[in-house]
């Protein structure tokens, strides 16, 4: 061991070392856009240096001292936000999982199929703030009509992703289905539902999830809830107020995805047995989604 | 034959009706509780929404006719849009890696500064991306700077949470041949965890680009660039025409990148 020797000198051919010119080139090309990017923007590069600054000024008059006399108010408005996006969840999912599946392939016709999951690709295309704001300008800004548009925008993703589980179903049930004389809505109800439901169930939370976050974001429009709040306490520039509602969205958003994520867990991996533990692999499986 | 069936003994049927009846029970009672508008549920109110109707209906008319002429005027803030989403993208893919190979465990075997980076990654990640660019709008000042701090903190949030995840639940063989040839946490961590999770770092990365692209467009409405301040400024002169030019462009252009960056993830990984 104390005498190493190399390979070229024992006499054998190295094989040549792969090429770096494609990955040079690429980091190139991608460094000449970013730059051409980065100077096309209208920004200030003397300013940059003294923001560090301004977030810790602002970040003291946030965070060192929040005002918590609007507690109360604020949690009402949280809750306002979240009635949205539990409204919203429901609509999206009581019309996407009808639709999603038709979309699916062996499920609907393929004059439905396609149609369908154009509609849904051109939803999921759209940040889901303009479908809303779009929305809200015709049917008026009010919690209950931005819960709809929550519905509506959702439908997009949502529909996606009720197809592709109805798709990765296995064979077996729907096929036994079928020996025994069964038909499309029989094979549906019988073999794809039965094995697609936690999937769809743990969607459907996670699309709370999501819409948590998105009504926040619907407030700042107008629609009401904790967003509307933080927008006028930003624009009215009282900083301790607008720390603690920045506080309050936070805690709040991290405590119902601690909850709806346990839930979910609960819902595609089973009850939790004593004792014994749950390998990670058997996630995906469970799940039955690609 | 029915007189061979008798002979067997079905299984009980599992008891689960109480169960089920539990579940339904609470999600209908959540469900009402959100509708109690004294505690700051909402409001079912169908006929405000028949109300506004007829409002709605002569700005759909208009928005279904749209005006081709304002296109011209969207191609600067469009590409404004874009280079935000990039730029934003770009630096937060800088600072991902690092943060990544400190918040998983594999790589960082220190549980506190573990720990530590995870949290403030799920605080980061619990802030919406629009409160973001508000609050950063107020503290900066109206422009693109707010914007691309935005982008730059919701990729983070992204690409490390993910990243680290998939770095954790993946087996180790690699990093544990570099333990036993005594190599340093650094050295193994550059030598043999990098190169295995570039494909994910450059997964998550084109997924924050695409992401970015959505979002860049509506940080324009709260003030932080972008063709989102123009499609704000023609909904606010109710010019629904121009407003339906700029969703037709964003959703050409979200498409766009969508079917470039599956190209791209096709031939990386």
């Amino acid at each position: 061991m104390s005498t190493s020797v190399s390979a070229r000198e024992l006499g054998l051919a190295l094989p040549p070392r792969p090429s770096r010119l494609a990955p040079t080139l690429t980091a190139v090309v991608v460094g000449v856009i970013v730059l051409w990017a980065t100077a096309g923007l209208p920004i200030d590069w003397s300013d940059v240096g003294a923001i560090p600054g301004e977030l810790l000024h602002y970040g003291t008059l946030m965070f060192a001292d929040p005002n918590w006399e609007k507690l109360p108010r604020a949690l009402f408005e949280t809750w306002r936000s979240i009635s949205m996006a539990w409204i919203g969840a429901i609509l999206c999912v009581l019309v996407s999982i009808p639709l999603g599946m038709l979309a699916a392939r062996g499920v609907g016709p393929v004059w439905l199929r396609l149609p369908l999951r154009g509609l849904f690709a051109v939803i999921r295309a759209l940040p889901e703030v303009i479908i809303a704001l779009l929305l809200l300008t015709v049917t008026g800004l009010t919690p209950f009509t931005g819960a709809l548009a929550l519905g509506i925008a959702g439908i997009g993703t949502q529909g996606k992703w009720v197809y592709e589980t109805i798709e990765s179903v296995q064979e077996g049930a729907s096929e036994a289905v079928r020996a025994a004389g069964g038909g499309t809505a029989e094979v549906t109800r019988w073999a794809l539902w039965p094995a697609a439901a936690p999937a769809l169930m743990s969607f459907a939370l996670y699309r709370f999830e999501i819409n948590i976050r998105t009504s926040a974001v619907l407030g700042l429009v107008g629609a009401g809830g904790i967003g509307s709040m933080l927008a006028n306490y930003t624009n009215f520039r009282q900083w301790d107020t607008v720390g603690m509602l920045l506080i309050v969205v936070v805690v709040a958003t991290m405590t119902i995805d601690a909850i709806s994520g346990a839930i979910r867990r609960r819902i595609t991996q089973g009850a939790r047995m004593r004792g014994a533990r749950r390998s990670s692999k058997g996630r995906q499986d469970v799940v039955g989604i690609r | 034959m029915s007189e061979t069936v008798a002979h067997y003994t079905l299984p009980p049927r599992p008891r689960t009706r109480g169960r089920v009846a539990l579940i339904v029970l609470a999600v209908a009672g959540f469900t009402v509780l959100t509708c109690v508008p004294a505690i700051g549920g909402i409001d079912l109110d169908f006929g405000a929404i028949i109300r506004n109707w007829s409002n709605g209906s002569s700005i759909l008319v208009q928005f279904l006719q749209p005006d081709f002429s304002f296109l011209p005027r969207t191609i600067e803030p469009m590409l404004e849009t874009l280079q935000m989403a990039l730029v934003g993208a770009f630096f937060a893919a800088l600072i991902s890696v690092p943060l990544t190979l400190w918040a998983a465990a594999p790589t960082n075997p220190n549980a506190i500064s573990r720990r530590l980076v995870r949290a403030v990654i799920n605080v980061v990640r619990a802030v919406p991306d629009l409160v973001y660019a508000t609050v950063l709008v107020a503290m900066i000042g109206v422009g693109v700077l707010p914007g691309v701090i935005t982008l730059f903190l919701f990729d983070i949030g992204i690409v490390v949470k993910l990243v680290s995840e998939a770095i954790d639940s993946a087996d180790h063989h690699y990093m544990e041949a570099g333990r036993a040839a005594g190599g340093t946490q650094n050295q193994i961590n550059r030598v043999t965890a990098l190169p295995q999770t570039w494909p994910l770092f450059a997964n998550q990365w084109l997924y924050t680009l695409e992401l970015n692209v959505r979002i860049s467009a509506i940080l324009g409405i709260v003030g932080a660039g972008g063709i989102g301040r123009l499609l704000d400024e023609r909904r606010a002169f109710y010019a629904y025409d121009d407003v339906s030019v700029i969703v037709l462009e964003i959703l050409v252009v979200v498409i766009l990148i969508e079917v470039f960056s599956n190209y791209l993830r096709r031939r990386l990984i």
